[in-house]
């Protein structure tokens, strides 16, 4: 009697955004799915919810719309910023760490209900990816997913990922949990849009998978 | 006219506030700013500092002017430490230098709490120089008497910046300031060479601090601090100085 009943977590409103996102060999995939639904209504199956923060750098967004495209453009804006003023890229590390800082700082404030996926390929590095949400927390990861998807597709990636997957192998597998997610999830999430970050860049593999 | 009530009139401004609300550093009619002209004045009759980068590090030396027997100069600092990669030496007046050492450091620090990452110093740099510049554009302040030797090893290599009372900095190769930096940098031009190892210019630095020196060059009267490849910057104590010494004869 002295632990309280557990009850679902009614804030911020559950989001039906799924985030799917995985390290390669040498690039970052990153798969959202497209559609814009509010209770029983879709609005919209085309919404790209993976934002390009500069030619090597993929924001992918996940909870309410209105902060969720408010926060990402503001970290690209300042992301875009940096790059103009002090004349070199940033890193994906210093980007996750200065996005996670402007979550924990408007927590006490006016916080945004937004979970994010950081995937980045920098020169040094490589391909990182970081995944965020709405509290502050930030974790460096090798493969992760946001939303109700990601109930179910975590443990098809403990299962099936490993280091250095090749493109095809990685796509297949991120396929594989596109499927788990119409299989299993009560919610039709039909279309989803599937973006890869190497060291050429992004290529925007499909917009509706 | 009604007197108005005295709750609405401004209030009287108080000495030393409105009073000097104005830039005291104002342009003369030929265009120049004559405060910063003295500001650098003050570095000039200031003990000599010089750097030089090497291409695996950089060196910075100071000369430490003692004006009597009796302090006790193992407490004075001149180099001091900015991050663990970014070190700084001043020639001009000590307590303003000790202004910027304290907004450099936290202005990196300002900047590893949002990024996580060592600030690069090209960038800290400017941050500095633009405190100095604020200084003469502000009301009720006056320039800085210090120009500034930065010098830090960050991803894109080596660095060596000046910066000085105006705000306008400068990237060198090697650079000396203070009482002695025309002969210091006569010197280091003809003795810099392109890719010289830090142990060399730490050799060069001292005998450029020698040959402007007044008196015996000792382990007690010069600074030195050095970052190397492993990025971290550090003052050299007496007893390597002394060493230093000994292999410059």
């Amino acid at each position: 009697s002295l632990l309280p009943s557990p009850r679902p977590h009614s804030f911020p409103p559950p989001a039906m955004d799924s985030l799917i996102s995985l390290v390669g060999d040498g690039f970052v995939i990153s798969a959202a799915d497209a559609s814009n639904a509010r209770s029983v209504v879709v609005m919209k199956t085309d919404q790209d919810k993976i934002m390009h923060l500069d030619e090597h750098k993929l924001l992918s967004m996940a909870g309410e719309p209105g902060d969720a495209v408010y926060f990402t453009e503001y970290i690209q804006k300042n992301i875009h910023l940096y790059e103009l003023k002090n004349g070199v890229v940033m890193s994906t590390h210093a980007v996750a760490n200065y996005a996670r800082g402007e979550l924990a700082k408007s927590l006490r404030k006016r916080p945004y209900s937004v979970n994010l996926n950081l995937a980045g390929y920098d020169k040094k590095v490589g391909p990182s990816l970081y995944f965020m949400d709405y509290l502050g927390t930030m974790k460096k990861v090798d493969f992760t997913a946001q939303g109700y998807a990601s109930f179910f597709v975590l443990s098809t990636l403990d299962r099936h990922w490993h280091k250095g997957m090749t493109e095809s192998d990685a796509i297949a597998l991120v396929k594989k949990c596109i499927d788990e997610v119409r299989l299993r999830f009560m919610i039709n999430q039909s279309k989803f849009m599937i973006k890869i970050v190497d060291k050429d860049g992004i290529r925007v593999l499909e917009t509706g998978c | 006219h009604p007197a108005l009530p005295t709750s609405s009139l401004p209030p009287h401004p108080t000495m030393g506030e409105s009073d000097y609300s104005f830039s005291l550093t104002t342009f003369s009619p030929s265009g120049k700013l004559v405060q910063i002209e003295y500001a650098l004045n003050a570095v000039a009759a200031g003990a000599t500092s010089l750097g030089i980068k090497a291409k695996n590090g950089i060196v910075l030396a100071t000369e430490k002017r003692i004006s009597s027997t009796l302090i006790d100069e193992s407490t004075l600092h001149k180099i001091s430490l900015i991050t663990s990669n970014i070190g700084m030496v001043y020639s001009g007046m000590g307590p303003d230098s000790r202004v910027l050492v304290r907004k450099a450091r936290k202005a990196a620090q300002a900047y590893y709490r949002i990024y996580k990452e060592l600030m690069p110093v090209s960038q800290l740099v400017r941050e500095v120089a633009s405190v100095m510049q604020e200084f003469t554009q502000s009301g009720g302040v006056r320039p800085f008497g210090v120009s500034l030797l930065v010098c830090g090893l960050d991803d894109e290599g080596p660095h060596l910046y000046q910066v000085d009372p105006s705000g306008s900095y400068f990237a060198w190769k090697a650079s000396a300031i203070g009482k002695n930096m025309v002969n210091a940098k006569t010197f280091l031009e003809k003795r810099y060479t392109e890719g010289m190892e830090l142990e060399d210019a730490i050799h060069t630095a001292i005998l450029t601090l020698k040959e402007g020196f007044e008196g015996q060059v000792t382990e007690r009267n010069i600074e030195v601090g050095l970052v190397g490849e492993d990025r971290v910057f550090r003052a050299l104590t007496p007893a390597e100085i002394k060493d230093y010494l000994g292999e410059v004869e």
